[in-house]
C-alpha cells in the first residue's frame, strides 16, 4: 500500500461510520490467499494442519506502536509482517520489529514465578506457584501504610489505566513510567511554545525541505517507520519535487547518511544555529506575522556571526541554510537524539520547532500537524519519570522510605548512569518484585519475579505516540499460546488486585475483560446504530486497528511570554576539557535500542550498518584524531569520564568531529541472557548526572571523556569489507539537475561477447 | 575444426543467457538508492523468512557470515565532506551466471521463472559458484548450525534447513512464489503484481524495494526498471542481474 495519508486512510476505515470502517479494513487485512484470521478463542486442534493463520497485534519492540501481522502455523508464531492497515507503519517493520519472534522463543527466558533464597543478586532463585507468589507480594502491599512505588516501562491504553487504578487503591503508592528513550525535552519544548501535551505529527512524506537537528528519525526517533515511509514518497515517490534534507548533528547517524547535506555542528549547539537560522528568516524579511517585531527583537542576538563563532557552522552556511529553508515550500524542522540531549535540550528544541511557526507550517501539509488526545488510556506525558525523578526516587529508596518496589519490564540498573545510585538504592528497598520476561540486571536483584507474558502472548491496546494527526486506537491480541507459567502483566495486577480485595474499583477478572470495557468507550464514540459492541470488537481484532476522523485544532500561536524568553544558554559538560578533551557522543545502535535488543541473536549479527560491527561495542573517533594519538581501527581504548570508564576498541569513522567520540548504547550487560551478558561496555554507565534542569531529563551527550590507549589489541568484529568504492562504481550517482537521458541506462542490452579473437 | 573452436563454440551455446521469452515470469527487484537508508530491515527479515543459521560470533569473526541480503557501505570523501551510501547487495538472478556454468553437479540451475536456483541435496560442496559469483553473495555451510529451544519453534516450515557442506542464497524467497503461482494456478490466472513480495521487499520501510515480473509491462517494477536512473551493478561483466538498482540522486554531481 502505497503511502497512505489521512485521507486515504479515512477512506479506508470509512469516516464516522466505525462499524462498517472496520468491516472493510477486515477486507484489507485478508487480501492474503491463505490465510485465515480467526480469534483466539477457536481452540488450537481446528488449526488446518499446513495453513497459516494470521493475527494482527501491535507491535512491542519499542514505543513507536506499529502495527503487526504474525503468520503463525499449527500454533507457532513463524513471521512477523507489518499491518498494511495500520497508519502508522503500513505493512512495513524495522528489524527490531522484526526480531520480536526471538523474544518470544527466547531461550533465556523466565518460565515460572520465582522466589529468592538467599542473597540478593547471587541468581539464587527457586521457583514457585503463582498462588504463593501472588500471596507473597500482596500479603506486604496490605500492610497499612507500607510505601510502594511501581515502576514501569512506558504503557499505555488499558493497562496505563489499570496501573492508575491499582496504584490508587494501594494508597500511599506511587506510580512511574520509565523509558530510557523518553523525549522528555521534546514533550517540554512543544508544551512551552504551543501548550500541547501531545507530541506533534511531522509530515515528512509531504515536505520539500527537511531540516533535521540530530533527529535520527530514520533509525529509532520516535517513528522510524513511519518516517521512512514519509521519506521514501518525499525523495521518490512522486512528481513533486526531491525532498532536500539536511542533518545537523556531531556524528552521522543513519539518518545523517540519507541526507543531501550532513552539517557538523559541536555538541550543544544546535539552538543557537536554529535561532541564528530564525534570525536570518527576520532579517531577511520572510516572516510577516504579527508578532514579526517581537522575535526580531528577541532574536537580536543571533547573528549568523556571532552563532558561528559557537557552533562552529560557517556563517555563510547559515545564511544559506536559512534562505533554502524559508523559500522551500513546505519547509519542516525537527530536533531530538544529540540536539535534544544536552543541558539545554528543551531550549534547543524550543528554538528548532520555533522554525515551524516562522515559515508557517503548522497546521500545514509537509509541517507540523497537531495530534488529537489519545482515545483510551490516560495522556501520554503523565507520570513519566525523567531521571531527576528516578534519581529522587534512589535518593528517597537510599533513606529507607520505600518499601516495596514493583518493577514492571524496565531496566534502570542498566538504563541509569552509576552516579544515580539506583544500585545502592535497590539494596535498601526491602521488598522488590519484577514482573520481567527476562532476567535483567534489575530482575537479577527482585525478591519475587512473577514473570510476565512476551507481547506476542498477552492481550493489550495502544494508541501510538506520536499519533498520525488522527485518532488510532489498535488492540495486541496472543498470536500463540504462553510458552511457559508466565502471566501477562495486567492479569497479575489483576491477580494482586483480587488477593487485596479491590474489586470495587478494579472489577475485572482477566486482562481481556478490561481491554473490552476500555474499547467499549470507543465503540460509544461511533454513530448510533453502526452495529453492537461484539461485532465491533471481532472487526477490530480482525484488521488490528481503529481509526477515526478527529483532528485537533490546528491554530498556533506563541506567547510573547515565550517569544520574549526564547534563547539558548551554551550547554554545561562534566569534565575539565584538560583532562577530558572528547565529548562522549552515546547513541542508540539500530539493533540494541536502549539495550533490549541485545539478547536477541538476530540483533547481535545484525551488522550495526555504518561500521558493520557486531556483538560488541566500539568508540568512533576522526581520522585525524587518531592519527594525532597513534591509534588504529582495532586499538583497545580506556574511555573515562569523572564517573567511570570503559575499554572498548576504536573504529576509525570518517564523519565525526575530531573533539567528538561516539559509542553504540545496548552492550555491556552483566545479566539478560546468553546473548547479552558479558559483551561490550555499557556507555550509560559513565555519564555524569547533567540534567536539562526544564525538562528534569539527562543530559546524555554532556559528559566530557578522555580516551588512553591500552597498548592492546581487540578488533571489533566486522562483516563488512572494503568501505571505499576504490573505482568499482558499485553504488552509483545522478544529478538532479543534469539531462536524465544522459544516464538512462539500457538494461540487457549489451551483446553477450565471447567470440573468439 | 581445431579443439579450441570446438571448444569455444560449444561453450557458446551453454553461454548463450536465456532471454525473458523463455521464462513463465522475470522476476526482477529494483532497489532505489535514493530510498534505502540502510535501516538493516531487510536484513532480519531474511533471517527469520528463510531459516538463516546463526553462525555466532567466532565464525563471523572468521568471515563465515550467513546473510543472504546485506548492507553494503561505501564512504566518499573526508570530513567534514564525507559521504555515505548504502547499497543492499544479494544474489543477482543473473541471466547469465557465472555460478551456474561452473557447478559440476548443476546444483545451482536456471529455472523456468529466470531465478538462479540452488538445489541443496545435490550440492556437494565444491564451493566454485562463490569463487565465481562477482557479487559474492554465496555462502557456505562449513558447519551444522543449532537453534537452542525454543529458538527452533520459529524456525519456517516451507523452507529447507540446510545442513553442513552445502551451499546456499537469496531465492527471491521461491517459497511465496511458488504458492502465489499455485494459488493463481488454482485459480487460472497468471499472479498478479504485488502478489508476491520476498520478504525484505515486504518489510521495506521506505519503500526502496520493490518486487515483480518485469515481462508484465504494467508492474511497478517494470516502470521502475525503466528510469533512466536504473543500472546494473558490475553490468559490465555481462552477468544479467535480475536486480536492478536506482541511482542515488546527488546534487553535487556534475
Amino acid at each position: 500500500m502505497a503511502n497512505v495519508d489521512r485521507r486515504e486512510f479515512l477512506k479506508l476505515v470509512g469516516a464516522g461510520s466505525v462499524g462498517v470502517g472496520a468491516g472493510y479494513l477486515l477486507a484489507e487485512s485478508i487480501k492474503h490467499p491463505v490465510e485465515h484470521l480467526i480469534p483466539y478463542s477457536v481452540p488450537p486442534e481446528e488449526f488446518s494442519p499446513g495453513i497459516a493463520t494470521w493475527y494482527n497485534s501491535v507491535c512491542g519492540m519499542c514505543p513507536a506502536g506499529c502495527g503487526i501481522s504474525v503468520r503463525t502455523r499449527e500454533g507457532r508464531a513463524k513471521k512477523i509482517e507489518g499491518n498494511p492497515a495500520h497508519p502508522v507503519n503500513q505493512g512495513r517493520l524495522c528489524a527490531l520489529g522484526q526480531a520480536g519472534l526471538q523474544t518470544l522463543y527466547n531461550p533465556d527466558r523466565i518460565t515460572a514465578p520465582m522466589l529468592l533464597q538467599g542473597k540478593r543478586g547471587n541468581d539464587a532463585f527457586v521457583e514457585t506457584t503463582w498462588k504463593e507468589g501472588l500471596a507473597n507480594v500482596s500479603g506486604r502491599l496490605g500492610v497499612p501504610g507500607v510505601a510502594t512505588v511501581v515502576l514501569s516501562q512506558g504503557v499505555r491504553g488499558q493497562l496505563a489505566n489499570l496501573l492508575e487504578l491499582f496504584t490508587a487503591e494501594l494508597g500511599s503508592a506511587e506510580l512511574l513510567h520509565y523509558d530510557f528513550a523518553h523525549p522528555h525535552t521534546l514533550y517540554a519544548a512543544n508544551e512551552r511554545l504551543f501548550g500541547q501535551q501531545q507530541l506533534p505529527y511531522y509530515d515528512i512524506a509531504n515536505t520539500r525541505y527537511l531540516m533535521s537537528f540530530g533527529a535520527d528519525f530514520l533509525n529509532n526517533w520516535l517513528s522510524p517507520v513511519h518516517h521512512s515511509l514519509g521519506f521514501g514518497h518525499s525523495r521518490q515517490g512522486g512528481d513533486a519535487q526531491r525532498l532536500r534534507f539536511v542533518q545537523i548533528e556531531p556524528k552521522m547517524s543513519i539518518s545523517g547518511a540519507a541526507a543531501d547535506e550532513w552539517v557538523a555542528a559541536r555538541p550543544g549547539s544546535e539552538g543557537v544555529l536554529a535561532l541564528g537560522i530564525a534570525h536570518q528568516i527576520l532579517a531577511g524579511g520572510r516572516y510577516s506575522g504579527s508578532d514579526a517585531d517581537d522575535w526580531t527583537a528577541a532574536l537580536a542576538d543571533y547573528s549568523p556571526e556571532l552563532v558561528a563563532e559557537q557552533s562552529g557552522v560557517a556563517a555563510a552556511t547559515i545564511v544559506r541554510l536559512a534562505d533554502e529553508f524559508a523559500q522551500a515550500k513546505p519547509a519542516l524542522a525537527i530536533g531530538g537524539g544529540s540536539a535534544a540531549n544536552n543541558s539545554n535540550g528543551t531550549d534547543t528544541l524550543v528554538a528548532v520547532t520555533a522554525l515551524n511557526y516562522l515559515v508557517g507550517n503548522i497546521g500545514q501539509a509537509g509541517g507540523l500537524i497537531f495530534n488529537p488526545d489519545p482515545v483510551t488510556g490516560p495522556s501520554a506525558s503523565s507520570r513519566r519519570a525523567n531521571y531527576e525523578v528516578m534519581r529522587d526516587l534512589a535518593e528517597a529508596a537510599q533513606q529507607g522510605v520505600v518499601d516495596v518496589l514493583i518493577v514492571n519490564n524496565t531496566n534502570p540498573l542498566f538504563t541509569l548512569p552509576t552516579a544515580a545510585g539506583f544500585k545502592e538504592a535497590l539494596a535498601s528497598i526491602p521488598l522488590i518484585v519484577s514482573l520481567s520476561s527476562f532476567m535483567d540486571e534489575t530482575t537479577a536483584m527482585a525478591d519475587v519475579i512473577l514473570p510476565s507474558h512476551t507481547y506476542l502472548e498477552s492481550w493489550g491496546d495502544d494508541v501510538p505516540q506520536p499519533g498520525v494527526g488522527f485518532s488510532v486506537a489498535a488492540v495486541s491480541q496472543p498470536v500463540v499460546a504462553p510458552l511457559y507459567n508466565t502471566r501477562s502483566t495486567g492479569d497479575i495486577l489483576l491477580g494482586l488486585a483480587s488477593n487485596l480485595g479491590f474489586r470495587d474499583a478494579i472489577p475485572w477478572t482477566t486482562m481481556e475483560e478490561c481491554i473490552k470495557d476500555g474499547w467499549r468507550e470507543i465503540h460509544a464514540r461511533g454513530e448510533p446504530g453502526s452495529g453492537d459492541f461484539d461485532s465491533f470488537w471481532h472487526d477490530v481484532l480482525q484488521s488490528g486497528v481503529w481509526g477515526e476522523d478527529v483532528r485537533q485544532q490546528q491554530d498556533a500561536t506563541v506567547s510573547k511570554e515565550v517569544i520574549d524568553n526564547i534563547g539558548v544558554a551554551a550547554p554545561e559538560f562534566a569534565g575539565d576539557v584538560g583532562d577530558y578533551p572528547f565529548v562522549l557522543h552515546p547513541f542508540m545502535s539500530t539493533s540494541m535500542y536502549d539495550g533490549r535488543g541485545a539478547n536477541l541473536p538476530w540483533m547481535q549479527e545484525l551488522p550495526d550498518p555504518i561500521t558493520s560491527v557486531v556483538y560488541g561495542s566500539w568508540l568512533e573517533m576522526n581520522p585525524a584524531t587518531a592519527d594525532k594519538m597513534g591509534l588504529q581501527d582495532g586499538d583497545l581504548v580506556q574511555v573515562a569520564s569523572m564517573q567511570g570508564s570503559v575499554e572498548v576498541p576504536v573504529v576509525i569513522f570518517p564523519a565525526i568531529m575530531p573533539d567528538v567520540v561516539a559509542m553504540p548504547i545496548g552492550q555491556g550487560h552483566e545479566s539478560l541472557g546468553r546473548y547479552a551478558r558479558n559483551r561490550g561496555a555499557n556507555p550509560i554507565q559513565i555519564l555524569a548526572p547533567v540534567t536539562d534542569p526544564v525538562s528534569g531529563a539527562l543530559a546524555t551527550g554532556a559528559t566530557r571523556v578522555s580516551v588512553v590507549a591500552t597498548g592492546r589489541r581487540a578488533p571489533a568484529v566486522k562483516t563488512g569489507g572494503e568501505s571505499r568504492q576504490l573505482g568499482r562504481d558499485i553504488v552509483r550517482f545522478t544529478s538532479t539537475t543534469s539531462d536524465a537521458t544522459e544516464h538512462s541506462a539500457k538494461l540487457n542490452s549489451i551483446p553477450i561477447s565471447v567470440e573468439p579473437a | 575444426m581445431s579443439f579450441m573452436d570446438r571448444f569455444v563454440s560449444g561453450w557458446r551455446k551453454h553461454r548463450q543467457a536465456a532471454t525473458d521469452d523463455d521464462f513463465d515470469y522475470a522476476w526482477t527487484m529494483s532497489i532505489d538508492l535514493d530510498r534505502c537508508t540502510g535501516c538493516g530491515a531487510c536484513v532480519t527479515a531474511c533471517q527469520a523468512e528463510n531459516n538463516i543459521p546463526l553462525v555466532g560470533e567466532k565464525e563471523l569473526a572468521g568471515g563465515r557470515e550467513m546473510q543472504w541480503i546485506r548492507i553494503e557501505r561505501y564512504w566518499e570523501g573526508e570530513y567534514p565532506n564525507a559521504k555515505l551510501s548504502f547499497i543492499p547487495m544479494m544474489c543477482q538472478h543473473c541471466d547469465s551466471a557465472p555460478c551456474e556454468t561452473v557447478c559440476p553437479v548443476s546444483a545451482t540451475y536456471h529455472n523456468q521463472d529466470g531465478l538462479n536456483t540452488q538445489i541443496y541435496n545435490r550440492c556437494i560442496g565444491t564451493r566454485s559458484c562463490a569463487v565465481y559469483c562477482p557479487y559474492e553473495v554465496r555462502f557456505f555451510n562449513y558447519y551444522d548450525h543449532h537453534w537452542p529451544a525454543p529458538l527452533d519453534q520459529q524456525l519456517n516450515p516451507d523452507v529447507t534447513v540446510r545442513e553442513k557442506g552445502v551451499m546456499e542464497k537469496c531465492t527471491f524467497c521461491i517459497q511465496r512464489i511458488r504458492q502465489a503461482k499455485d494459488h493463481a494456478k488454482d485459480e487460472g490466472r497468471r499472479v498478479a503484481d504485488g502478489e508476491v513480495q520476498p520478504a525484505c521487499v515486504q518489510t521495506c520501510p521506505s519503500e526502496a524495494l520493490v518486487f515483480g515480473d518485469r515481462k508484465d509491462p504494467n508492474s511497478n517494477v517494470s516502470k521502475s526498471i525503466n528510469d533512466p536512473r536504473a543500472y546494473h551493478v558490475l553490468g559490465e561483466l555481462n552477468t544479467r542481474p535480475s536486480v536492478v538498482y536506482l541511482k542515488k540522486v546527488d546534487a553535487d554531481v556534475v
